[in-house]
């Protein structure tokens, strides 16, 4: 009796303990509720290189929007095929156009590619779009959305995507640092239905009040146009004049954000937000409100989409939703943050303001 | 020939509030005729011209085309009893064709879908310019491509094709040379022959001497007088209009 | 003896304005360029060129309403609106109803917003950029409230093959919509009367009206006309894509008056052609194709196209339209 009671115990607590180590992981979930796998269990092997490279394959790019960020992805992606010997033929960008990504789809099918990446602009738009290349066999990987109705497998190989939940908890965890684990918090969300910024938002909600008892969020604001993230601003900052930091949903809208702040003169707030860019960057380097970006692995996320392709060319069954890790950026490791992540080196005045600004040195005064 | 005026118009008065711009006007316009309104600037030439066309209503007075009582509310009413205006702007349309804006708003369509019928109007608007003797390089040449006189013609012969009464015109030859001066006159003294009765604004006393057979000079809303051209001169005109040495009916 | 004046003396082709062919020649020199450099990357395979026109069609039918719009001295900054708009209406009616209840609500409502910005150019005397302006912006946030940024789908066949995934004899029903859109559109403007009113209003409004024209009754049903373009433009993308957005025809009101303009119709209104823009419309969709096919970039494929655009509308607008 005590044994089995025991052994139940223990296993129970195994469980436990196993599930928490990979709770981080398992935490972030994929459009269709599938559960994460890390990235790196995506690799290709010296002999499957070899494989693909018999194949001469192509593969095309299909993007909706030309950033920094997708700029990394496709250089993660293409170095990754280089090895493999996959040529790309075309790069497409449909300035966030539904009917745009479906042209796009069918003019590179004309150079019939084996392989597409691409990130579909909204499940039931993209459906369509990509029906096209589903039919001719080629093969499909997604970054971040899935076109409604695909099934993994028969339809594409595999969705890419950053550990979302990961996101935005060490948001949540940087700004509870910097804050001293104590304040006031503005949560500054994406006020629309997509699961790639929903599921970072509530994690940075829920890692605040779970986590951070000392900490609250005092207010609460969505937001749908990063254009309008500057008035926005002023309204919470004239709302709630006590705040200690504000998370903001990604790095367009917080740069609206600083703008209010420095006009208003307010020099207490900090700020934490998602996904590096080099007006956020400079704020921080100059020691400003910018406290910390959490980045995701542009570059990592890249990698995967091209070694997933790899796998369905080979045959071979790619993971249903690959995560790549998220990257917890600070004024310490602005240089190194740039490199995991966008796989360059910081723009120069990024640089410039980091030498400028050095902190004052230890030891002495 | 008929004796009735084509155009009547007997003691018409026009105030805009407080100010009088026509002071008892009466004037006989008759078909294969060319009356030449004229006076210093100011004196109601243009509200004369505007009264008939229909643009404003008289404050009291009557107007008769062909001896017909007429209220006009608005312009199309007085084009629709047979009354065209040549207006100084010329309201022509740059880029279409002579024969298009001959038949601007009045296009001819065959069949029954409504087609355009270009070749008619292309022939018709010919035969016009061959009978006014206008010369422009073809009824489909481009307006903004004809010079000054060639566009005034146009209008003249749009206006003439067009109206079964009475032809205004607004300065006809103010912004020509000399030469187009002298073609457009002789267009216009070749619509006589079409019965039209002709009514031209003009601050030009040697073309009026040219062109009219009568003279109804207004000096600050007030009418003047009417005189025969062949039985008036120069000098008598232009005291008319300056009023210096003012002269009786 | 300059240029100009020598090629006027070639017999025929000398007395055309350049506005009315630089899109034709344009159109020939780009398809020739990328007929040679792309010949063995699928340019010039019947699948790829009926993908052009495809891909191009809703811009066509916003094109043709717009260089009916433009010729009449007015503009529509709205159009990209209504194609979500009517998209989103047509797609929420056809879940519940038939579908001719979605296209008649949907082509209704680009009536109904053409009709609101129609009576404010025409009997509130505001200027239509103005007006179409701000029922733009009006109009985005109305998509955006229509179904709260949520995509509809569409699955009725019917429509779908009848508005643009289908065909018909093996014509794609996407090319028939161009074909009839463009004969329809240039029966309409060159072969009746209220094409030649609609030239003359653009022309001189003060003539059209001294004329007779009721000019203001004109450029009413020339706004209804453009916004209905836009609303059958957005019931053709719900065909083609399955699927109604919010983000719909966003983005297209600049190449639907690249179209108008680079195929010879004037932005101040007098002068235009229908087939010019529907050759404009088909050009610009010939230059996205060619150049992903090239495998340039995407910033590279951005500089070539305004550069190439850039000349054909030098090209195009040099003719002096008043006398001197």
């Amino acid at each position: 009796m005590l044994s089995k009671h025991c052994f139940l115990t223990a296993a129970l607590g195994g469980i436990v303990v196993l599930g928490n180590s990979s709770l981080a992981a398992a935490q972030t979930v994929g459009p269709n509720g599938e559960a994460a796998t890390p990235s790196s269990a995506l690799t290709l092997t010296d002999a499957e290189v070899a494989k693909l490279k018999e194949g001469k394959y192509s593969a095309a790019l299909v993007w909706h929007t030309s950033s920094d960020f997708i700029s990394a992805v496709t250089a993660g992606a293409i170095d990754e095929f280089d090895r493999a010997g996959i040529k790309v033929v075309a790069t497409t960008d449909a300035g966030f156009d539904s009917a745009r990504q479906l042209s796009d789809v069918e003019t590179v099918m004309a150079k019939s590619p084996s392989v597409i990446l691409a990130l579909p602009l909204d499940p039931i738009g993209s459906a369509k779009a990509f029906q096209a290349a589903k039919e001719k066999g080629v093969q499909l990987v997604f970054l971040s959305n899935v076109p409604a109705g695909y099934k993994q497998g028969a339809d594409y190989g595999s969705i890419v995507s950053d550990d979302l939940f990961q996101m935005g908890k060490q948001a949540a965890d940087a700004l509870a640092k910097s804050l001293l684990y104590k304040g006031n918090v503005a949560w500054i969300f994406h006020d629309a239905q997509y699961y790639v910024t929903n599921q970072r938002d509530n994690a940075f909600r829920k890692t605040i009040e779970n986590d951070y008892k000392n900490m609250s969020i005092v207010a609460r604001q969505g937001i749908t146009d990063p254009a309008r993230a500057e008035d926005v601003a002023h309204a919470l900052l004239t709302k709630n004049p006590d705040l200690d930091g504000i998370y903001v949903t990604w790095a367009e809208p917080a740069e609206g954000v600083l703008a209010a702040l420095r006009s208003a003169g307010n020099t207490k707030v900090k700020i934490v937000t998602l996904d590096l860019s080099e007006p956020i960057a400079l704020d921080m380097a100059r020691g400003g409100y910018v406290t910390a970006i959490v980045a995701d692995k542009a570059f990592e996320l890249g990698r995967a989409m091209a070694v997933a392709a790899g796998y369905g060319l080979l045959g071979k069954k790619a993971p249903a939703f690959a995560v790549a890790p998220a990257l917890t950026i600070t004024r310490e490791n602005l240089g190194e943050g740039y490199r995991e992540s966008l796989n360059r080196e910081p723009p120069q005045s990024v640089l410039d303001a980091l030498q400028a600004n050095q902190p004052p040195s230890r030891g002495g005064h | 020939m008929n004796t009735t005026p084509a155009l009547s118009l007997r003691n018409i008065h026009k105030s805009f509030g407080g100010i009088v711009a026509v002071e008892d006007l009466s004037l006989d316009v008759r078909r294969g005729e060319i009356v030449a309104l004229v006076g210093d600037n100011g004196a109601g030439k243009s509200t004369v011209v505007k009264i008939i066309a229909g643009m404003h209503q008289p404050s009291s007075g009557e107007i008769r085309l062909a001896g017909e009582p007429v209220h006009f509310t608005d312009a199309s009413q007085s084009q629709a009893k047979g009354v065209q205006v040549v207006y100084q702007d010329l309201a022509l349309a740059e880029s279409q064709p002579v024969y298009m804006n001959l038949f601007l708003a009045r296009e001819k369509t065959k069949g029954w879908f409504g087609k355009l019928d270009r070749a008619g109007m292309i022939a018709e608007t010919e035969e016009l310019m061959r009978e006014l003797n206008v010369r422009i390089p073809s009824a489909k040449s481009t307006i903004h491509k004809l010079s000054g006189g060639q566009r005034q013609a146009v209008a003249i012969a749009r206006a003439t094709h067009w109206a079964t009464n009475l032809v205004l015109m607004d300065e006809p030859t103010a912004a020509l040379g000399v030469t187009e001066t002298c073609k457009v006159e002789d267009i216009i003294t070749g619509l006589k022959a079409r019965s039209l009765a002709i009514l031209i604004v003009s601050h030009s006393l040697d073309q009026v001497f040219r062109l009219s057979d009568h003279i109804c000079v207004l000096r600050r809303g007030k009418q003047i007088g009417v005189r025969q051209t062949k039985q008036t001169d120069k000098n008598e005109i232009v005291s008319m209009i300056t009023g210096l040495k003012a002269s009786s009916r | 003896m300059s240029v100009r004046s020598t090629f006027r003396r070639i017999p025929v082709v000398g007395q055309l304005e350049p506005s009315t062919y630089v899109v034709y020649v344009g159109f020939l020199l780009i398809f020739a360029a990328f007929a040679v450099l792309l010949r063995d990357q699928g340019f010039l395979t019947v699948s790829n060129l009926l993908n052009i026109v495809q891909e191009t069609t809703p811009v066509t039918v916003m094109a043709i309403g717009m260089v009916f719009v433009l010729s009449a001295g007015e503009i529509d900054l709205s159009i990209g609106s209504v194609v979500a708009i009517a998209a989103l209406l047509a797609a929420v009616l056809m879940r519940a109803h038939n579908w001719t209840l979605g296209v008649a609500a949907g082509l209704g409502a680009g009536a109904l917003v053409g009709l609101i910005n129609g009576a404010l150019v025409a009997y509130a005397r505001l200027p239509s950029f103005l007006v179409t302006l701000a029922t733009m912006g009006l109009l985005a946030g109305v998509a955006r409230w229509m179904t709260n940024l949520q995509s509809v789908p569409v699955i009725d066949t019917t429509f779908t093959s009848l508005f643009g995934s289908g065909s018909l004899f093996g014509i794609p029903s996407l090319v028939i919509w161009t074909a009839l859109a463009g004969s329809l559109g240039h029966y309409v403007y060159r072969e009746t009367r209220f094409g030649a009113r609609v030239l003359a209003t653009g022309d001189n409004p003060h003539a059209a009206r001294a004329a007779g024209i009721k000019v203001d009754r004109l450029r009413l049903k020339v706004l209804i006309l453009g916004s209905t373009c836009a609303a059958l433009a957005g019931l053709l993308y719900l065909g083609r894509i399955q699927g109604a957005r919010y983000t719909l025809g966003e983005t297209d009101l600049l190449t639907v008056i690249a179209a108008a303009v680079v195929g010879g119709t004037r932005l101040d209104g007098g002068t235009g052609t229908v087939l010019g823009g529907l050759i404009g419309s088909l050009l610009m969709g010939m230059l996205n194709n060619g150049l992903i096919l090239m495998g340039l970039a995407v910033s590279e494929q951005m500089i070539v196209r305004g550069f190439i655009i850039l000349v054909a509308i030098a090209l195009t607008l040099r003719e002096p339209h008043r006398a001197p």
